[in-house]
């Protein structure tokens, strides 16, 4: 997947300006940066929610090309947030993630996709509870479970980890990890830079809507940008055992 | 277990309750019939020499001519509208949406009485059903338009437009009622209670292809409609074409409210209550929620219809009047409930 010189204007704002980025099979790239940098937007434009100017292409063909469901095949989103309008039961929900295979030879796969992702986010054991039952931390994960179930080459995820516990925060990332050591390109907006650090090949900084920089996080995660761009001073320093960077803001 | 056969026998279920409502309504009246004897009559018909023919004079009669056209025409009535509530809340993901709430039946009934007043033949038989169909589409987009915000559609606001939308084509009523000489007034007074004593072999034939067109394409879109219940954004990540989904929705709306409004007027609540009750029975899936609210629908409307003409001697209720005393109450509850679930109005 590739984006180039992309612009979102909201109501007269332009809230990302002139971003390029590419994102290769078998990797992870995370969007990071403080409130209203533009992560979500350009994610949102990504995946093709949003009028922008500039090119986005998925497979070398530009967004506008694809009709719907076969690029429902392609990529599939987490949105920020879940809502669901009439009380369907989990199980349900992680099916709805299927559809886009309805009446083709993948949907032999149905059954396995769906309890596939059940289990590798731990949404299993409340197959049958009605989605709006359930915590907002269960409803994130059931919610992640649909877009796994959806099984596409390509992955945006839009803070997958904001209502997690630090366990389930671990899981999911780790989850996407596996995903993209299988081949799948991962787009993630993530607010934990450590984990950004932890978990993403490659790391967006954004600010302003614009890409401060890019890079792996071992390059890029320095206390002068992480600094400016977060307008708080940080330390960054190396894990005692694996190495990776950690930031500290200064309290 | 128990579960997976839950979804088809209530399908069977409802199916079988239409048809024994069916029978039992169609040998009561002034001159009784037995099931038996109206199933007889019936399979005679269709060449089957099974059960026996009415026994009671000009019994045929009284089944062909009078009692067969209203059932009919109720089942047809009864399936429109419990569909077009089930649809109306899926495209709107709002469990409050239903034809007579948010007004579309009103419009609907502007529609048809402008048509009765003006005296407009221009498509023959089906003047009354087309423009019934003109009103309920033009009100279900202006309804649309109105109450929808980021992509859903909140509680008070879908009430509020109702409120204002029912206000508009009751005043709209009002003054083509002025308008007429007494039999217009009395033709929209009658529309506007509901009732299905004007029943006709000519009226079936109108609404039920409308009817059966309308359930058709529900049904084709369920599976679609299931999608739009996690957004509009999702959805179409999921490879829902949002925007034909939801004009296509939204015109069958219009033609199943016109097709149950244009010959009977308005009977309201029964698309609010039906696909509520199944949804709580078998969960929200539109697979099975369009059918067995269509089924259901007609099994109410039927049921509604026997009880408004044979509750009181000599004398009919009208059935929208029936319906609104069920389903005003229903709505109160239905506004608890949803209110209690969103934690305010959301």
């Amino acid at each position: 997947m590739r984006a180039v010189d992309v612009s979102v204007s909201l109501g007269g704002r332009r809230v990302v300006d002139g971003v390029d980025l590419r994102v290769d099979p078998g990797e992870v790239v995370a969007l990071v940066g403080p409130n209203g940098a533009g992560k979500s937007s350009l994610l949102a434009a990504l995946a093709g929610d949003l009028a922008f100017a500039g090119r986005i292409e998925i497979g070398e063909r530009p967004l506008g090309d694809w009709r719907p469901v076969e690029l429902a095949r392609r990529r599939a989103v987490l949105p920020q947030k879940a809502a669901l309008s009439f009380p369907f039961t989990v199980g349900e929900v992680v099916r709805m993630g299927r559809a886009p295979w309805h009446g083709r030879p993948e949907s032999a796969d149905d059954e396995d996709a769906v309890v596939e992702a059940m289990r590798q986010t731990e949404t299993t054991g409340f197959a049958a509870r009605p989605f709006p039952a359930l915590s907002g931390g269960e409803q994130a994960r059931v919610a992640l479970a649909r877009v796994l179930a959806q099984r596409t080459p390509v992955l945006l995820l839009d803070e997958p980890t904001a209502a997690l516990d630090l366990r389930h925060q671990e899981l999911v990332l780790r989850t996407v990890r596996e995903r993209s050591v299988a081949g799948a390109a991962v787009v993630v907006v993530l607010h934990d830079l450590g984990l950004a650090a932890a978990y993403a090949d490659r790391v967006y900084v954004l600010a302003a809507g614009r890409v401060r920089a890019e890079g792996p996080p071992r390059e890029i995660f320095t206390a002068e940008l992480l600094g400016d761009v977060y307008q708080h001073e940080v330390d960054v320093f190396d894990h005692p055992r694996t190495g990776a960077p950690m930031v500290v803001p200064r309290r | 277990m128990l579960k997976a056969y839950a979804k088809p026998g209530l399908i069977v279920g409802l199916a079988l309750a239409l048809t024994a409502v069916c029978l039992v309504a169609a040998g009561k009246g002034q001159v009784p019939i037995s099931p038996a004897e109206v199933a007889g009559s019936v399979l005679h018909r269709l060449g089957l020499d099974i059960g026996p023919l009415p026994s009671a004079v000009q019994g045929e009669n009284a089944l062909w001519l009078v009692r067969f056209p209203r059932v009919v025409l109720a089942v047809i009535v009864g399936a429109a509208l419990g569909c077009a509530g089930a649809l109306m809340q899926g495209v709107f993901g709002n469990p409050l949406a239903e034809p007579g709430v948010v007004g579309v039946s009103s419009g609907a009934a502007v529609g048809a009485a402008a048509a009765i007043v003006t005296g407009a033949t221009v498509a023959g038989i089906w003047t009354t059903a087309a423009a019934a169909f003109a009103g309920g589409i033009v009100t279900t987009l202006i309804v649309y338009a109105m109450s929808r915000a980021q992509g859903r559609t909140e509680v008070v606001t879908l009430v509020l437009t109702g409120v204002a939308v029912n206000a508009t084509a009751g005043a709209l009523l009002g003054l083509l009622m002025f308008m007429t000489d007494d039999d217009g007034v009395r033709a929209i007074a009658f529309w506007q209670l509901g009732s299905l004593a004007q029943a006709t072999w000519g009226a079936v034939a109108v609404a039920g292809p409308c009817a059966a067109a309308g359930l058709i394409v529900a049904g084709i879109i369920a599976r679609r409609l299931d999608l739009l219940a996690l957004g509009e954004r999702p959805a179409r990540h999921l490879g829902v074409d949002t925007e034909r989904l939801r004009i296509t929705a939204i015109v069958v709306t219009a033609l199943l409210t016109a097709s149950a409004v244009a010959f009977t007027g308005i009977i309201s609540f029964v698309g609010l209550v039906v696909p509520h009750l199944i949804r709580m029975a078998v969960g929200p899936g539109h697979r099975v929620l369009i059918p067995a609210s269509a089924l259901g629908g007609a099994v109410v409307v039927v049921t509604g219809d026997l009880i408004a003409r044979t509750a009181i001697e000599y004398q009919e209720l009208p059935l929208g009047v029936l319906t609104a005393v069920v389903g005003g109450p229903a709505f109160f509850w239905l506004l608890r409930r949803t209110r209690a679930r969103a934690g305010g109005w959301g």
